[in-house]
Formats: C-alpha cells, sequence, structure tokens
C-alpha cells in the first residue's frame, strides 16, 4: 500500500486501551512510519495521570497536505484500534460512525469500579455484538493470549500493531513498518517482527 | 423476635453505640472488620452485609433463652437462680503452688491443665495479662501456659475473638475459659453453627466463670498505670465483703483502693445481666464466700461432669460438700442480680413485654419481677 | 522520546509540542534550561537533559519552579540564553520573583519562561489560565497554535527577551505540548557563548548594570516602555494571520491550541467561504491597531480560547476604544455563554457554538447511528477510575494509616499534597486524605491544625507528602512545626521518584537531570538535624508500619516525622524486569462474598490486579496486572492468598 492511497483525507484513527497499556508507545511507532511514507501525521494523546489505570485514547489524524488539530471529532473516526474490549465500545460510542473498522483485542481489564462492585462488566457476547452492530468491519483479536504464546503479555502491542496493518485500513505495509520497529525495539526487534507478522496473520485469517 | 436481616450497621446501632457492649469478643477475630483494641469494638471498613454473623451471635442482640437452654440441656429456661445444674461444690486444687498463683482454689488452671494431659482437649482458649497488664485472649496449648495464665484482673477481655481467629480447617479440640455473657455468646454459635470459621463442634469444654461486673479495661487501665507501677504489681484481688477494697500485690507488699472507686469503671452494660454463675457453661467456677482457698463449682453438663471425675480421679482436684449457708448466699445473690438487672431493662424499655435483648418466658419475668 | 537535537535542517520530525519547544530552545542557542517537573511541562526539560552533554549545554532538575527561574535569570544576567519551564501551579509558584524580575530586567543573554497549562485539570489539582499574568506583570506573551509555532516561537521569543532585557513567556496546553505533529527542522547554533557578569558602568542606560527594581515608579515606566516596544514588533508578526472571506459572516479570533479546532469546526461545517478567523500568537501586549482592522470585517465575532476569557477581554477593550462612529460588531464567546468558561474545548465545542451564532444545526454524526451508540455503549461500558498502580507502596502505606487511624479512635485527620497520593482522596488510597490544595500544603495545614490543642483540640493530624515534594517545599513547613511546637506527624512517601510526572530524579535520588551522579540529599538527616524524632518504615510491613504510626499518634505533642519508604514499582519493574512473589488465590479457601470476607481485596483493597471471578464467586488474581509485590496476601482474612518469592 502506498502512500497515495490514503482512503479519506483525513484518516483518523483512535487507539484506545487503559492507561499502562503502552498506547502511546503504539501510536508513534505507527505515527512514525507514516510520516516516512511522506504523509502529515498529529498525534493527540492523554497523559499524566490518565496513566494511573485510567481510560487513554490516541487521536492520529493522517492527512496528504492539511494539518489537523490533536482531537477527532464525535462520530468521526475512521478507524479503532481497541487494546481493550470496553475501551473500544466507549470509543466507538462517542467517535463511532457506519463506516468505521474496528479491531479489538479480547483481553478484558478490569476497572476498580468493576473489581470493587460498584460497577458490572458487561459479558464479552454482549460486548463483541454492541461492538460488531457499530462497526462497518469488525476484527476480534486475542492479542494478549498470543503474546503469551509468544513468550510476553506485552508483545500484544506489537500484535495489534500487526493486525492495524494487516486489515489494510492504513497506507502502511510490512516493508513500512519493519525499519521503524527495528528503531523501536533494537535489543529484541525479532521477537517483536515475529509478533508483528502474527498479527497481519491474525486479521488476514478473519477474511 | 425480628426476620429483618441484621448485620454490623445494626450491632453498632443496636450494641455498640448503645452502651450494651460486654466485651465478650464474639464479634471479632472473624472478619477484617470488627476488631477489638484497648477496650474498644473497632470498625476498620465497611462491610457491605445486609446480614452477618457478628449480629448473630452477640449476647446483647435478641437471645432467645428458651431455645438455648433446650439445646443446652434439653430442658426449658426456668430462670433459677443458679440455672440448670447437676450438681454444686466446693474444690480446690490439691497442689499449693498452683492455688498460690491462681485465684481462691486454682480449679480452672486444674480442670484445664487435666483436660490437656488427658487428651480431652489439645488447646485452651482463655484471657492472659499482656506485659502492660491488659487482659488478652490467648490460646494455651500446654500445662505450663495454662498455669501462666492464672489470676484476675477483674477487666473485660474480648476472649472470643482468639476463637474466632481460629482456622476453620483446624482440627484441634478446645477449651474455654469464659464470663457468662460469652458463655451465652458460644451458646448462640451452638444453636447456628457458624460459617467460614472456626468449627464449633471442637469446642468440647466450657469452664464458666461466676460475674458480677467487669470493669472497662479503657477506663480502669488508665485508672491502674496512673496509681499504680504497673509492671510491679504480681496479682489483684477483691476480698469478699465486708472488705470494700480493690487490692493490687506486689513483691513487697499491697496497696488497696477503696472498692467505691473502681466501681465507676464497671462497664454499664453489666447492670442488665442476668447471669451470675455462668448458666450455660459445662462448668461453673467462683469464689467461695467466707472460705478462702476454695472454689465453688457448679457442674451443669456431661462434659462438665466428665472433666470433674477425671480431675478427682488424677489427684490433682480435691473436692469438698459446699455448706448450706453459702449455697443460700449463692441463690440469694444470684436472684439479687436477675431482678435487679430485669428491672433495669424494664425500667430502661418502660414495658415488661420489650427486655431489650432478652426472649424470655413470660411466665419466668412475671416470677422473678413479682 | 525523539532526538531533539537532529542535525538536519529542512527536514520533517514527528515532535510533541514540547519537544518542538526544546528543539526551538536549541535553536535559539539556548545555554541553560531549569525546570520542575509538571505535567504538562515535564518533556520539556526531559528532553533538553537527554541531550545536554553532547548539545554543550546545561540542564538542571530545580527543587522547586521559584529556583528554576531565579536560576535561569541568574544564567541570562551573565548572557546566557536561558529558559524556565513549569506547569501552571510553578507560574504561581514564581510569581514573586518574576513580578520583580519584570522590574531589575533580565540582562542581555535572553530569558524565556515556558507555562503549560492544563484544561480540565487532567492531570492537575486545579484548572488555571496563566495568561492574564502576563497582562498583570507586563509580560510579553506568545501561544502557539501550531507544532511548529512551538519551534518557531520559542526560537523567536529569545531574540524578542535579549533585544527588549525582559523576560518573555511562551504559554501552551495540554494538547498542544502533548499532542505529536510534523515540525521542520532548522539550524542549530555552532558554539555557545561566554557566560560574564558585565558590573561595568555603561554610559548610556539609565541605572548601573545591577539588577534591582527600585526606583520602582522608574522600573515601572521602564516596563511599559518594554511592552510598547513588543507591541510594535507584534502589529507586523508572521505568527499572527487571517484566514477567510474579506467581510464574513462572523469572525472567529482565536488563538493556541483553539487555532486548530476552529479550523477543523469551519471545514466541517462547509463554511469557508462565510467565517473567516483571526489567529493570533502574540496575545499580550495585543497588537491593538491589528485586531482593530480586523474587527471590521464582520457584524459578528466569536472568540474562541482555553480557558478564561482573556483574549475575549482584551479585544472587547480594544472596541470599546473605537471611535464613535465606527461599526461595533457582537461579541460572542464565554461572557455570551456560546463557549464554556471553563473547560478545555476541541473542534465539536467551536462548531456547536460556530452554529448557534449563526442559527445552523451543528451534526457530525449520523442521527440514527448516535442513538443506537448511545444505547449499546450505555449500558456495556464501565467506568474507569484513576487508581495506584498495582504494586505501588502507596496502597499499603494509606491501608495502614486508615487502620492506624480507625484504632486510634479520634478521628484523626489526613492532610493531603501534590502527587500520584493524592488519589487517596478516593477509593485507590481508601478515602484518607481530607484535604489537598498545593505543593506543601498539607503540612502547611497541618501546622494550623497541630496548635488548636488550647481550644479543645484532639484529633491526630497527619500530613501526608511526597519525597519530592518534601524538597519542593515541606521544609520550611517542617521548620515552623519543630520552632512553634506544632503537634503533627509528617508521612514522607519516599518512592525515589518524582513518579506522577515521568520518574524525573531529585535531590534524594542522588542524580542529576543529566544522569551524573551526586550526593543524594538525605531526608531523615534533615529531620533529625531539626531535632525531629524520624522513624523510617517499610510500607509493605503493614503490621509493622500500623503499630509505628498508632504510637507515634498516642504519643502526641511535638511534630514528628515517619518516612514511609519503597521504591516506586514502575521504577523497580522497568529495572528489575521480574515479579518478587507469584501470587494465588487459593478458590478452595476464598470465602468471597460471605460473612467474614464480604470481598475485602476487590471490593476494599482494590489492587487492580485482583479481579473477581463473578461466576465463581471467588477472587483471583490477573496475572498479567498483578506485579508480584505480595501486599494481598497480608490482608486477606482467611489466608486464601498464598505468596511464593520467585
Amino acid at each position: 500500500m502506498s502512500a497515495t492511497a490514503l482512503m479519506k483525507d483525513p484518516l483518523n484513527l483512535i487507539i484506545a486501551g487503559v492507561g499502562g497499556q503502552g498506547n502511546v508507545r503504539m501510536s508513534l511507532v505507527i505515527g512514525e512510519a507514516l510520516v516516512r511514507e511522506g504523509l502529515l501525521v498529529t498525534i493527540g494523546e492523554t497523559y499524566g495521570a490518565s496513566q494511573r489505570g485510567g481510560a487513554v485514547m490516541s487521536h492520529v489524524r493522517i492527512s496528504k497536505e492539511a494539518e489537523c488539530s490533536p482531537f477527532i471529532s464525535d462520530g468521526q473516526a475512521d478507524v479503532i484500534l481497541g487494546m481493550e474490549p470496553v475501551e473500544t465500545l466507549r470509543m466507538l460510542g462517542q467517535f463511532g460512525n457506519p463506516d468505521v473498522v474496528t479491531i479489538v483485542n479480547t483481553r478484558p481489564i478490569y476497572s476498580i469500579d468493576v473489581t470493587g462492585g460498584d460497577a458490572d462488566y458487561p459479558s464479552m457476547d454482549n460486548l463483541l455484538e454492541a461492538i460488531r452492530q457499530l462497526s462497518a468491519r469488525t476484527w476480534p483479536v486475542n492479542a494478549t493470549a498470543e503474546a503469551q504464546g509468544l513468550g510476553n503479555p506485552i508483545l500484544a502491542n506489537v500484535i495489534l500493531i500487526g493486525a492495524l496493518v494487516g486489515c489494510g485500513a492504513l497506507p502502511l505495509d510490512e516493508k513500512s513498518l519493519e525499519p521503524v520497529l527495528r528503531e523501536s525495539f533494537p535489543d529484541d526487534f525479532d521477537a517483536n517482527m515475529t509478533a508483528f507478522n502474527r498479527g497481519i496473520e491474525l486479521v488476514r485469517q478473519q477474511g | 423476635m425480628t426476620t429483618k436481616p441484621k448485620g454490623y450497621r445494626e450491632l453498632l446501632d443496636e450494641v455498640i453505640d448503645a452502651g450494651l457492649c460486654t466485651l465478650c469478643g464474639a464479634c471479632v477475630g472473624a472478619c477484617p472488620y470488627l476488631v477489638a483494641y484497648k477496650g474498644r469494638i473497632v470498625l476498620l471498613d465497611n462491610c457491605n452485609l445486609a446480614e452477618g454473623q457478628c449480629y448473630l451471635y452477640c449476647p446483647r442482640t435478641y437471645v432467645d433463652m428458651d431455645a438455648i437452654s433446650q439445646k443446652t440441656f434439653g430442658l426449658p429456661y426456668t430462670g433459677d437462680e443458679l440455672g440448670t445444674m447437676r450438681e454444686v461444690l466446693m474444690a480446690r486444687s490439691t497442689d499449693a503452688g498452683t492455688r498460690e498463683r491462681a485465684q481462691y482454689g486454682g480449679t480452672v488452671t486444674t480442670l484445664l491443665s487435666v483436660a490437656l494431659a488427658e487428651g480431652l482437649v489439645d488447646a485452651a482458649v482463655v484471657s492472659k495479662d499482656s506485659e502492660d497488664r491488659v487482659p488478652v485472649p490467648y490460646v494455651a496449648r500446654s500445662e505450663e501456659e495454662v498455669l501462666d495464665c492464672a489470676g484476675s484482673n477483674y477487666m473485660a477481655c474480648p476472649v472470643l475473638e482468639a476463637l474466632n481467629r481460629v482456622p476453620r480447617q483446624s482440627e484441634e479440640r478446645l477449651a474455654l475459659v469464659a464470663t457468662p455473657c460469652q458463655c451465652l455468646a458460644v451458646a448462640k454459635m451452638k444453636l447456628n453453627s457458624p460459617e467460614n470459621r472456626v468449627d464449633i463442634g471442637n469446642l468440647k469444654l466450657t469452664v464458666g466463670l461466676f460475674c458480677t461486673w467487669a470493669l472497662s479495661p479503657d477506663g480502669f487501665h488508665r485508672f491502674l498505670r496512673e496509681n499504680l507501677d504497673l509492671p510491679q504489681v504480681l496479682r489483684f484481688d477483691i476480698p469478699p465483703p465486708p472488705a470494700e477494697r480493690f487490692d493490687a500485690y506486689t513483691a513487697s507488699g499491697r496497696t488497696s483502693f477503696p472498692l467505691k472507686q473502681v466501681r465507676q469503671f464497671v462497664m454499664s452494660t453489666c447492670a442488665l445481666c442476668l447471669d451470675m454463675t455462668a448458666e450455660f457453661a459445662d462448668v461453673s467456677v467462683g469464689s467461695v464466700e467466707g472460705i478462702e482457698g476454695w472454689n465453688t463449682v457448679v457442674v451443669r453438663t456431661e462434659a462438665g461432669a466428665e472433666v470433674m471425675e477425671r480431675a478427682r480421679a488424677s489427684g490433682k482436684l480435691e473436692t469438698a460438700a459446699l455448706p448450706s449457708e453459702n449455697l443460700a448466699h449463692l441463690k440469694e445473690a444470684a436472684l439479687l442480680k436477675k431482678v435487679r438487672a430485669l428491672k433495669q431493662i424494664a425500667g430502661r424499655t418502660g414495658s415488661r413485654s420489650d427486655l431489650l435483648y432478652l426472649g424470655l418466658p413470660a411466665g419466668v419475668v412475671d416470677r422473678l419481677l413479682a | 522520546m525523539a532526538n531533539i537535537d537532529i542535525d538536519a535542517p529542512g527536514t520533517r520530525q514527528l515532535f510533541i509540542g514540547n519537544e518542538a519547544i526544546a528543539r526551538g530552545a536549541l535553536e535559539a542557542g539556548v545555554g541553560f534550561a531549569a525546570a520542575y517537573p509538571g505535567t504538562p511541562s515535564s518533556e520539556i526539560l526531559d528532553s533538553l537533559a537527554s541531550v545536554a552533554d553532547r548539545a554543550g549545554i546545561y540542564a538542571q532538575w530545580s527543587v522547586n519552579e521559584k529556583v528554576a527561574l531565579e536560576a535561569a535569570a541568574g544564567a541570562s544576567f551573565a548572557g546566557i540564553r536561558a529558559m524556565a519551564s513549569m506547569k501552571q501551579n510553578g507560574v504561581n509558584v514564581v510569581s514573586d520573583f518574576l513580578v520583580n524580575l519584570v522590574m531589575t530586567g533580565s540582562g542581555t543573554g535572553g530569558l524565556v519562561l515556558v507555562g503549560c497549562d492544563d484544561p480540565s485539570a487532567i492531570s492537575s489539582s486545579n484548572e488555571q489560565d496563566t495568561r492574564p499574568i502576563a497582562k498583570w506583570f507586563d509580560i510579553p506573551l506568545l501561544e502557539p497554535g501550531s507544532f511548529q509555532e512551538c519551534k518557531d516561537m520559542t526560537k523567536w521569543l529569545f531574540d524578542l527577551s535579549e533585544e527588549l532585557g525582559t523576560i518573555c513567556m511562551l504559554r501552551s496546553v495540554t494538547r498542544i505540548a502533548h499532542a505529536r505533529g510534523v515540525v521542520k527542522l532548522g539550524e542549530l547554533p555552532k558554539a555557545q557563548r561566554r557566560a560574564f557578569f558585565d558590573q561595568v558602568h555603561d554610559a548610556r542606560s539609565v541605572m548601573p548594570t545591577r539588577f534591582m527594581p527600585v526606583p520602582s515608579s522608574l522600573r515601572h515606566a521602564l516596563a511599559h516602555v518594554k511592552l510598547q516596544n513588543a507591541r510594535e514588533k507584534f502589529e507586523s508578526s508572521p505568527f499572527n494571520w487571517y484566514v477567510g472571506p474579506d467581510r464574513a459572516d462572523l469572525l472567529i479570533i482565536t488563538g493556541g491550541s483553539c487555532w486548530l479546532y476552529s479550523l477543523e469546526a469551519v471545514r466541517a461545517l462547509g463554511l469557508e467561504d462565510r467565517v473567516g478567523i483571526l489567529k493570533l500568537g502574540t496575545l499580550w501586549p495585543l497588537p491593538e491597531k491589528l485586531v482593530e482592522g480586523h474587527l471590521g470585517r464582520s457584524q459578528r465575532v466569536l472568540v474562541v480560547e482555553e480557558i478564561d476569557p482573556f483574549l475575549e477581554r482584551s479585544v472587547m477593550e480594544v472596541a470599546a476604544a473605537l471611535p464613535p462612529d465606527s461599526p461595533r460588531p457582537v461579541f460572542y464567546g464565554k461572557r455570551s455563554g456560546h463557549i464554556n468558561a471553563y473547560g478545555e474545548l476541541n473542534p465539536d465545542a467551536v462548531g456547536k457554538a460556530t452554529a448557534a451564532v449563526l442559527s445552523l444545526e451543528y451534526q457530525t454524526r449520523d442521527v440514527e447511528y448516535g442513538k443506537k451508540a448511545n444505547e449499546l455503549a450505555g449500558a456495556n461500558v464501565p467506568q474507569r477510575m484513576m487508581t495506584f498502580c498495582p504494586g505501588c507502596a502507596h496502597r499499603a502505606t494509606f491501608w495502614a494509616i486508615k487502620n492506624a487511624l480507625k484504632l486510634d479512635g479520634r478521628q484523626g485527620i489526613v492532610t493531603g499534597d501534590i502527587g500520584c497520593y493524592s488519589m487517596a482522596l478516593g477509593p485507590a488510597g481508601f478515602f484518607q486524605v481530607r484535604t489537598m490544595h498545593c505543593m506543601g500544603g498539607g503540612i502547611g495545614v497541618a501546622n494550623g491544625l497541630g496548635k488548636l490543642a488550647q481550644f479543645g483540640f484532639d484529633q491526630p493530624v497527619l500530613a501526608v507528602c511526597g519525597d519530592s515534594t518534601f524538597f519542593h517545599a515541606a521544609i520550611p513547613a517542617l521548620i515552623n512545626g519543630v520552632y512553634n511546637e506544632a503537634n503533627f506527624i509528617l508521612v514522607v512517601l519516599d518512592n525515589s521518584a518524582t513518579a506522577m510526572t515521568g520518574f524525573q530524579p531529585h535531590p534524594g535520588t542522588g542524580v542529576t537531570a543529566t544522569g551524573q551522579e551526586t550526593g543524594a540529599v538525605s531526608i531523615e538527616a534533615i529531620c533529625r538535624a531539626l531535632g525531629v524524632d524520624v522513624a523510617v518504615c517499610d510500607p509493605f510491613d503493614l503490621a509493622g508500619t500500623t503499630s509505628t504510626v498508632l504510637e507515634m499518634m498516642a504519643d502526641g505533642g511535638r511534630a514528628r516525622v515517619v518516612i514511609m519508604r519503597r521504591e516506586c514499582e514502575l521504577v523497580r519493574s522497568h529495572r528489575e524486569k521480574t515479579k518478587p512473589y507469584t501470587v494465588r488465590v487459593d478458590p478452595d479457601i476464598c470465602v468471597g462474598e460471605t460473612c467474614g470476607c464480604a470481598r475485602l481485596c476487590t471490593r476494599v483493597f482494590r489492587c487492580p490486579g485482583l479481579i473477581w471471578d463473578e461466576e465463581a464467586g471467588k477472587a483471583r488474581i490477573d496475572e498479567v496486572i498483578c506485579t508480584g509485590c505480595g501486599v494481598c496476601a497480608d490482608i486477606c482474612p482467611q489466608g486464601a492468598i498464598t505468596k511464593e518469592a520467585t
């Protein structure tokens, strides 16, 4: 996929998860890859206190020519990369629209509201059903389990980057990501590359 | 009588904040929320259960005395002065050293020793003097430890906390030394077996203590600290009337306080207690008025009778008949406590049919208040 | 973190706003940078420190913002370009030095103050707009509307400051500071200047080259002259521009983060030919002729800014002074209620306001989909509250404090301060903290409560503060407590980090901003030198810590200190990459919701590593989240949680 094949301009990607999961690092990797394709990228982040277990999101704006604000407006997300199921649905609730495509890591992280008994965590079936109803296409990926299989749960993030690239919604392919992964993970590039490829596979398997 | 589920909130409202708590310890040690500390029941966090065992076993929440009596003895609750009993007698340890170390005749210490030695129980839950003389609950597992716990300092001790802390998987058979309110709480536990804590079926022997009142550890301990060099004190004693004294013995002698001065630290809840002789124990033990160095013993159940028999047979305990005037005085004192308490309670509620926590057969109430 | 000192002029790099500011400083030839960590400003000094050695500059984490600015001013006095960066609260802390510095002048180096505000207080105790201080103190103020401007404005401000001899301010907000965008790089300077504090009397100037605010009227007048010079330059600044039709149905006047929001909102509404946007980058002093000139474009003016109506009021002052026969536009903004006078904005907020002013509909989303989304998400999306990280020592500390206060029984009070431990206001720290204000505020308040015995006060007072907070602000208040014999216990939560802002070093860690080892300043040595009783506890020893605090409370009468010492879990796990224990819940022993537990670990203790299995009715460890600290094993009332050393 080349730089000219931007499906919409600006293209709006949201990476959503739980503070501490690593969404900032992921958005940086993806952003860097996009910039090297010659695109203009703006990424809005929630930092700081939200890291302590709160809900976090990165808004990635991708354009050939226009500089965008770091905020995606309500109902304007084109792609949602959800690192956690409830956070994925939360994003769809605010930023989704009939054309949005969604990748969701199916491993729950329970907030203390839930574990403390103040709120219920919906069943995975209900969550996935809701996500499917609100998305034009949905790719559920059990990235954490796959990462544990590869030896380290933190590899889930790179698996999800692979899934994102594999679903074709972004003007990126394996070639665009490899040099960025090499620079970002100099010490365990091989493990990360394996995880990345696994992510691509998991999405392409679903057709 | 109540069908509404009740738990820690009601325990706090109806008992602890209402001044009825006897510090028996039945509500503490079994969960992370209620603990006993320096003479107070403390709530560390809010439990979220509507219904709790803390409320259920408290001897100052509703007690169906008849049901308790039926469960313990297979007999109705009659309101007799000394409660249900098989035998009343005098007893004392045959070992002078034990008698010296213990209170009066050292019978409680001896019964526990025998029970441990003869394998009737594996451990005894008792109260023990801590270094600063505040009594704390303790689990004794040898005769030496039992002897070490002998003696009284007349302050309330939440002994049942130690009972509650016995893990539910434990198979140790237990003895317990308890005041009348504690015996009542235990009787409630036997009526409705506790969950997620000690297996109450492992409690094989309850030795009850005669009790007129107990002193608040919170206030009385401060008094002691201010007026005595506590680490020097060997033991305490309240001699029988007409002495009207509270004695503290050190190696060098005795310091006494007028009993009147000490009475201000009596827990107010004791005025609402009907039970002087621990009516729901297996065997109850107290002093003998006018006869130093002996205990009055009331044997109530099979378990009580067995341990007394073994103690006699082992030669560690000698017994004698209780003189009839002593028995008469004892009954008088016990009856007086019942009547005073009932009058206090009825006075507080304004009605004989609302006796706060007591569920008594109507006939019993009328007879006692006649 | 990006490399801000890449020597590749003309190339494009992806920087966050803070990195772009740092790059701008480098391109301007900055030599001295000082700061105290504060979200959203921390990355400015973080990135300068990471390149300091090879760039030949000096970067310092100062003990607090006041010292940071004073130190930077010192460098500027000696001819070195200097910068101090801070969050909004830091601007409050430096205010006394700042107002005097405006009067003394900043010397020949060039001095820039960067203040980063946090609209909606996403990571702050309060929400505050620092721009008005520029008007209040007579400081030239710029605000970047893009990542490129973050760099370009910072660079230009050094030149302005050097020329005028006065401190200049750059104000940014979270959504620029922490957002990432493309920046075209400029050239890096080749050499640094030589530092020299010139004491020779300069015959040209009225006063000798010394920095003092007296005589005050003369100094004040001189400050106004400098401001007027700045205003003249702002009238033709490339940081101000207009996009849109010559005559517009609506003129939006905006600046900062709201520039891009306004641009997007107008685009989304398709009103590029009806709505014009005057984007201002030079905010104080306001280029009045420029603004006057644009006011004539429309009958309606909507002012969009974060957080206070600062620009709005300044523009309205200009409008008020227009000649009587000039057409006066109607103003919309915070005064009219079209824009919130609190909280952060976004393109939707601007779109709604614009549509309302023009009586149009604003709908960025398919209505049917919107309804469906609200329904499905509304039912299925539980809240996600912030909390202490799994393995955090603060959780254990506040557990021990909670128990100690309950056992003590005298309704003791905990006064709070600023840091991760501020979360002890809520369930994370068992609702223990009762007051919270600013750095050092907790022990300050405790000084007051600790002197009320004569009024019958008998409640124990515990003041909590972090290790970094101790050095920032707590020491004078502790001395006050000793000198005035106040009865409180200072609980120093020493996790060897300035954690909330990104693990920056501080005097207690023994490492500087540039990674050099230095003598670590000992908190207990300082306390002992004051004659204060100090105890040191490991918060993971719950029983020991509880009884130490209990004993201290019982033994009242004077100021005492207990240090809760255990390293921040994020720092430890990053370094050691292992878990100390494998923690397990035995489902056969766990009694869950029933009497004897009532879900203590998940409902009350609330470590994210403990989850509740609804079906089984048991607690469980989430092995991905759990860091293996093992503290929960000590609180389980049934002994169902086990920990095995790894």
